[in-house]
């Protein structure tokens, strides 16, 4: 079975006039909207441009709006837009470089600023349970046999995309670099650390910007929950001056 | 207008329009900013309404047979949504941004405006039948 589906796609280029060109193309129903990218791409205009690696949402790279959301195409089934146009646009809140390629370094250099690292401390368990206990690993070996685990986080930009404070202000911190301030937070018990994290988010354009519209959460495909860092390192914030006020 | 042009920076605000990406956060985001605006522009129609009462009863009572017609009964019930409006969220905003309340800012939102459908429905029956 095969799905006929029309591709509505914002073309740019530095110094010249943005517009939507439309491609009619095939794909099987199993496709998601990253193949019809392709499709695109590979029948109607090589010049269209794209970025795209894994196919199966761990590298974050394929980001876009579909139909105005932000989603990874790379997984959104072309089925869930049946009958309709889908209409494909850069993320929002970056530099566009061409077409659906947007320029992410700002996002990546935030990240950095909290000394953010892609993978959690070795751990011994799995969401609180015992590794010996998932399904097929070695019980006997698995206690001897602690993980590195990748964080949730795939660093695909949906959160800067979908924040309207960001749209307003874009020297805002952003929904991810504050949340990996927030994980760096988590991993240290040294006081020097924490202060110093602390008062990377504790900006004007840190967790105060944030205005509470939860898109960053809502839009996010690995259930990070950007939001809710936000709001436990405002509470963290208001503690420590609690603390200090008070000189606990 | 193309909102995704970068050089249209001045225009950015109206991407919170953008209402392919509205959902309930996003909904009482816009909410908040729209009671807001409305708020501050009633505060300076009250002011200039105050003002009426340096010209005596000439100035004054004339405006009040204005304010009792159900026109103007109206504005008040604008007003008085505005204000549960803006109010209960602000609560919500408030909770959630001290970290309480966090997952449950969807449920918390609904009961509230459920609320303040309910306050502005005793408003309305007392301004109206009162």
């Amino acid at each position: 079975m095969s799905l006929q589906v029309t591709l509505k796609i914002l073309r740019s280029r530095p110094h010249q006039e943005q517009r939507y060109d439309t491609f009619d193309v095939t794909v099987p129903d199993a496709a998601n909207v990253l193949d019809a990218i392709e499709q695109a791409w590979a029948h109607h205009d090589r010049d269209l441009m794209f970025r795209h690696a894994c196919h199966h949402a761990s590298c974050g790279t394929c980001a876009v709006r579909i139909n105005g959301r932000e989603k990874l195409p790379c997984i959104a089934p072309v089925k869930d837009y049946d009958g309709g146009e889908i209409k494909i646009e850069p993320l929002r809140n970056f530099p566009i470089v061409g077409d659906l390629v947007v320029d992410v370094a700002p996002f990546f250099q935030n990240q950095e600023a909290s000394d953010f690292i892609i993978t959690r401390p070795t751990e011994n368990e799995l969401d609180g349970k015992a590794i010996a206990h998932t399904q097929g690993l070695d019980p006997e070996s698995a206690p001897t046999v602690p993980f590195n685990r990748f964080e949730n986080c795939v660093e695909c930009g949906i959160c800067l995309s979908a924040c309207p404070t960001m749209s307003a202000d874009y020297k805002f911190f952003g929904p991810a670099g504050l949340a990996a301030i927030k994980r760096q937070l988590d991993k240290t018990t040294d006081a020097n650390e924490r202060e110093k994290l602390l008062h990377l988010a504790d900006d004007e354009h840190g967790v105060w910007r944030c205005h509470s519209a939860w898109e960053c959460t809502e839009a996010c495909p690995q259930s990070v929950f950007p939001a809710e860092s936000i709001m436990a390192l405002r509470k963290e914030i208001n503690a420590q001056r609690f603390k200090k006020f008070f000189r606990l | 207008m193309n909102l995704y042009r970068p050089e249209l920076k001045r225009f950015r605000f109206l991407r919170w329009f953008d209402f392919r990406s509205w959902r309930l956060g996003m909904l009482a985001y816009i909410l908040n900013r729209v009671t807001a605006i409305g708020l501050v522009v009633y505060l300076y129609l009250h002011l200039a309404v105050l003002f009426l009462l340096a010209q005596g009863p000439s100035g004054w009572d004339p405006f009040i047979q204005i304010a009792r017609t159900p026109w103007f009964l109206m504005l008040d019930v604008i007003l008085l949504a505005g204000l549960l409006i803006h109010g209960l969220n602000g609560l919500r905003v408030a909770l959630t941004g001290f970290g309480y309340g966090v997952r449950s800012q969807k449920p918390l939102f609904i009961a509230l405006m459920i609320f303040a459908a309910i306050v502005l429905a005793v408003g309305v029956f007392k301004m109206f039948m009162g």
